[in-house]
């Protein structure tokens, strides 16, 4: 992923990550299985997509207005006249960065 | 992918006159040594003025917050000077919303894949474990203090997950592989190869519609798969499900779980000190373009 973008609200940090789980334990696998094959099948589904989406705050670095190509980030800046925070990576976005 | 400063020579070669490199060489030309890494990776966050002038960053700086935000107020004082020495305009930005490669918001049918490493007990809320690794301080490494991570899967014929009748079928392989192979890999900590052809030693995946009207069809999907190399492995349970519309030929949602056990480390996904049987999540959701699900 190439994220770029002409220099906004640089303060606000785009790492607040908390990770907030809600009380949740895993089935074993038997009940796992006995879930999955159950009527409620969208319960299953619907609570561990729940659980597994990162929250809205975890998300929060996407409110900036990113840009995902860099060339034409940089023309936008120079017609702007603003700066520009490239945040470049090709792993996890928050480790080998 | 546009690469703008690839690693080794030959790649360079093939960039040496695209505008974008040039521009961000120039830029790497005035950091400070340490924090333009060359030769090697240019993976990090740069702060970069209109002209291409150096105002702050780092290769590798993201995995400390507080770190970055230094560098951050740095950058943004070495702007207020600049912006009044040369006398930038500062206009105002227009909206955007991006936070896919372009090629994941042109494809026909894009997932947002989510992944977190899931509790591991009774009373456990949370997945995160922080190993004696990670404990060692170095700054960098404090991203692993959490357990979730995202990537994208794109699917070029989304009609290959809409059952053709009435009666349960099995998702088309090439599909079904691609989801497995590539989306349910463990990147909850860092960066991990897809599996193999033949790492994948189990895998059925079925659909079936649940409800049929003109406008729309339901679908669930249910399965499971097993793949293995060596010690990693990753066993889950997986169902979905969705809803297409028929008139438009797209999903209008699209939901996949894959919830199982997975085991053992890659040589940059951080897991070198927690190789044993732990359980990790998997979500595939419709990646709608400029928005995260």
């Amino acid at each position: 992923m190439l994220s770029v973008g002409p220099l906004g609200a640089l303060g606000a940090t785009v790492l607040m990550l908390a990770g907030a789980a809600q009380e949740l334990s895993l089935p074993s696998k038997d009940v796992q299985a006995k879930d999955v094959q159950a009527k409620d099948v969208q319960g299953w589904v619907d609570q561990w997509a729940e659980f597994i989406r990162p929250s809205a705050d975890e998300l929060s670095y996407e409110s900036i207005g990113w840009r995902n190509e860099f060339w034409p980030a940089v023309q936008l800046a120079q017609e702007l006249g603003r700066p520009i925070l490239l945040w470049t990576m090709n792993g996890h976005p928050l480790g080998c960065t | 992918m546009h690469h703008i400063y690839p690693e080794g020579d030959w790649a360079l070669r093939q960039i040496a006159d695209d505008p974008g490199h040039v521009f961000f060489k120039g830029y790497g030309a005035q950091m400070p040594a340490g924090d333009w890494n060359d030769p090697g990776t240019k993976q990090g966050i740069y702060m970069i003025g209109p002209g291409g002038e150096y105002l702050e960053g780092a290769h590798a700086a993201s995995g400390s917050a507080s770190r970055l935000l230094k560098r951050m107020k740095a950058g943004l004082k070495r702007w207020e000077a600049l912006k009044k020495e040369k006398g930038y305009a500062a206009s105002p930005i227009p909206p955007a919303a991006a936070v896919a490669p372009p090629e994941v918001d042109a494809a026909p049918m894009a997932l947002r894949v989510s992944l977190r490493d899931l509790p591991r007990g009774k009373g456990d809320r949370s997945g995160r474990r922080r190993t004696q690794s990670d404990l060692k301080g170095k700054p960098w490494m404090s991203f692993t203090e959490w357990a979730w991570n995202q990537n994208w899967l794109t699917i070029q014929d989304p009609t290959a997950l809409v059952p053709l009748g009435e009666e349960s079928q099995p998702v088309p392989d090439e599909v079904a592989q691609r989801i497995v192979r590539e989306a349910l890999v463990d990147n909850v900590r860092g960066q991990n190869r897809i599996w193999k052809p033949e790492d994948v030693k189990l895998l059925t995946l079925t659909m079936v519609r649940t409800r049929t009207s003109p406008e729309t069809v339901e679908i669930e999907y249910a399965g499971e798969a097993r793949m293995e190399a060596g010690e990693k492995r990753y066993a889950p349970r997986l169902a979905g499900r969705a809803v297409w519309n028929v008139k438009a030929s797209n999903f209008e949602s699209f939901r996949l779980v894959a919830v199982g056990e997975r085991a053992g480390a890659a040589r940059f996904n951080q897991r070198g000190e927690d190789r044993g049987a732990a359980p990790m999540g998997v979500l595939l959701e419709l990646h709608t373009k400029g928005a995260s699900k």
